[in-house]
């Protein structure tokens, strides 16, 4: 456990604070919804009570991450997220077709969303179509993927964040930052089993320390496509899930995109354990002290 | 009958793309078969157009980055940054060129190209010598290491030195002769730019093969005409800063204008330098037209 000699950038994204030093802040928990799958907007509905639900007794910030694979989702999507989410809930929007992310975003603005939608997100494979469209319909924040397919060490990732590693024009900050994005989010881009997605963690306080900006990954996607978990057992590999988002708050991450919702009993829990464990030892050292909604304020 | 071979320098054009890399990232799936494929069609660009020597494209990465990236004490920012000893810790080429040769046919043959010490050295930002001699004497011992491990897998190796061009410094010789000493394979020495001012220099390197920008600087010939030198010549014939395409008429005129005033010396021809910067169209026809030129001169 430890602490930045880095200022870290607190951004309020729709009400929600992220980011800032280790043990200020409780760990903001992104849950996926009809990734794969056709929506279902029942289900939906009622998983995100439950998360709503255990995130307010834990303290944990929750938002909900839509992923959205083909076009004709996205009306029925954004009805259900003005419907059924609180009044400025923000939430994250997961596209990977560059022609749907335009589209979405002409939408989002119409439907004028734009101040509560996480771009998720801005990454080597950005188009020129998609600039243009990010220039006219500007999401106040950003996620952008430090992944770099010639390096996945921390220092590949921060790589492809300055430069772009020779594959973008540019560096994928300056691109988000050109576009206009003023809260950009670090995901420091878990790779397949065996491919370095250890790095994924170790990257969390090198980027944090480098740029100050909120840091975090989905490096339960690695535990996901583990083979040799899955021949182990459902269970074991359910824990392994639940558990290995930990690491993340652990190295000074500050959000974890944890998977699909339905995890959420087991990964609010875990992780407001983990809030509570830093913030004692980052108080005690540090002097930092967690804010009133802080799982260590709300459950001890 | 004349035997001149046709060659490359280094790089060859391929057009990532970056989509297609950022989905084996969302899939969770390996990168390495994406690259195999980029190399491939620069490999196989090389073959159609009827090159002898082949490399294998620096498709992977711009050539200081392509080492830096796997020498201890080096990383990557927008520059390449010296932090630590540099040591050789790895392979940096070799695995694409066992699978390059897998991809020529027995009358083609295979040219690892090494980037030089001195290169390498003025290339980077030295945030731990201080140094400047003893940072390229250190590249100097690590890539005599590939160099040795690389003479097992290809016919003939090649340090691009292009910093050459502006200075060789005092120790210049030693750092070449580190890495050539001992090897099996004969050896060339890139060096595009203007060499004029240091052509003495260069003409004392210990390499078998001397390999310069001869097409764009033709003024190159009558000052390598005013010595006596051992080493054997790569002529540059085709431009690689330039977009047009240099017909077979033009070529055989260079090359026959070389050969009368060095004569025999002259055993490869090449493009300039790297061809990463032309449209892969452009370098591709230029390659055709090295080639059909090389022909008729060889049939003369």
């Amino acid at each position: 456990m430890f602490s930045f000699t880095r200022k870290q950038e607190i951004f309020d994204v729709s009400g929600i604070k992220i980011g800032g030093q280790p043990g200020e802040y409780p760990t903001v928990l992104i849950a996926g919804l009809f990734f794969i799958v056709e929506p279902d907007f029942n289900k939906a509905k009622k998983n995100l009570k439950t998360m709503f639900d255990v995130s307010k007794k834990t303290g944990n910030p929750a938002i909900p991450d839509f992923f959205i694979r083909k076009e004709e989702y996205i009306d029925r999507i954004l009805d259900f997220i003005q419907k059924t989410l609180p009044k400025n809930q923000p939430f994250s929007i997961d596209i990977i077709e560059p022609q749907i992310k335009t589209k979405m975003l002409k939408k989002l603005d119409e439907k004028k969303l734009l101040s509560r939608t996480i771009y998720n997100s801005i990454h080597i494979g950005i188009t020129d179509e998609e600039k243009k469209a990010l220039k006219r319909y500007t999401p106040d924040t950003a996620i952008i993927v430090a992944f770099n397919p010639k390096d996945g060490s921390p220092d590949g990732k921060i790589e492809v964040l300055e430069n772009g590693a020779h594959m973008t024009d540019k560096g994928l900050l300056d691109i988000a930052k050109e576009v206009g994005i003023k809260k950009i989010l670090i995901d420091t881009a878990a790779l397949a089993p065996g491919e370095n997605s250890g790095a994924a963690i170790a990257a969390i306080p090198v980027i944090k320390e480098e740029y100050g900006l909120p840091v975090g990954c989905a490096i339960h996607n690695v535990v996901e496509k583990s083979k040799w978990l899955s021949k182990h057992g459902i269970q074991a590999k359910k824990i392994v899930d639940i558990a290995s988002n930990i690491n993340i708050p652990l190295f000074g991450g500050d959000y974890i995109i944890f998977g699909p919702i339905e995890n959420t009993e087991y990964v609010f829990p875990t992780i407001a354990w983990q809030d509570i464990l830093i913030s004692e030892y980052t108080e005690n050292y540090f002097g930092i002290k967690p804010i009133k909604n802080h799982p260590r304020r709300k459950l001890i | 009958m004349k035997n001149i071979q046709t060659t490359v320098i280094g790089s060859y054009p391929v057009t990532i793309d970056t989509m297609e890399f950022i989905k084996t990232y969302f899939l969770q799936k390996k990168t390495d078969q994406k690259w195999k494929r980029y190399i491939k069609t620069a490999v196989q660009k090389m073959l159609d157009a009827g090159i002898d020597i082949i490399t294998d494209g620096q498709t992977r990465d711009p050539f200081i980055q392509l080492f830096a990236r796997k020498l201890k004490g080096c990383r990557i920012r927008n520059r390449v940054e010296i932090i630590d000893k540099i040591e050789y810790t790895k392979p940096i080429t070799i695995e694409d060129q066992k699978y390059v040769k897998t991809l020529l046919p027995k009358n083609k043959k295979l040219k690892g190209v090494i980037t030089g010490p001195y290169t390498l050295t003025r290339a980077a930002t030295d945030l731990h010598y201080m140094d400047e001699k003893q940072l390229a004497f250190d590249f100097a011992y690590a890539l005599k290491q590939e160099a040795e491990n690389l003479q097992k897998h290809v016919d003939i190796i090649s340090i691009d030195e292009p910093f050459f061009s502006e200075q060789v410094p005092e120790y210049g010789k030693e750092l070449i002769s580190i890495i050539t000493k001992n090897l099996r394979r004969p050896t060339t020495l890139h060096v595009c730019g203007d060499i004029r001012k240091n052509i003495s220099q260069i003409l004392e390197m210990p390499v078998d093969i001397l390999s310069h920008e001869f097409k764009g600087i033709p003024e190159l010939l009558n000052e390598f005409k005013q010595y006596s030198f051992q080493q054997k010549i790569c002529l540059g014939s085709v431009r690689s800063d330039n977009v047009t395409v240099e017909n077979v008429e033009e070529i055989i005129l260079h090359i026959k204008k070389a050969i009368d005033i060095l004569g025999n010396k002259i055993i490869h021809i090449s493009p300039d330098c790297g061809q990463r910067f032309l449209p892969p169209q452009i370098a591709y026809q230029k390659l055709k037209n090295l080639v059909e030129a090389g022909r008729i001169i060889n049939e003369r």
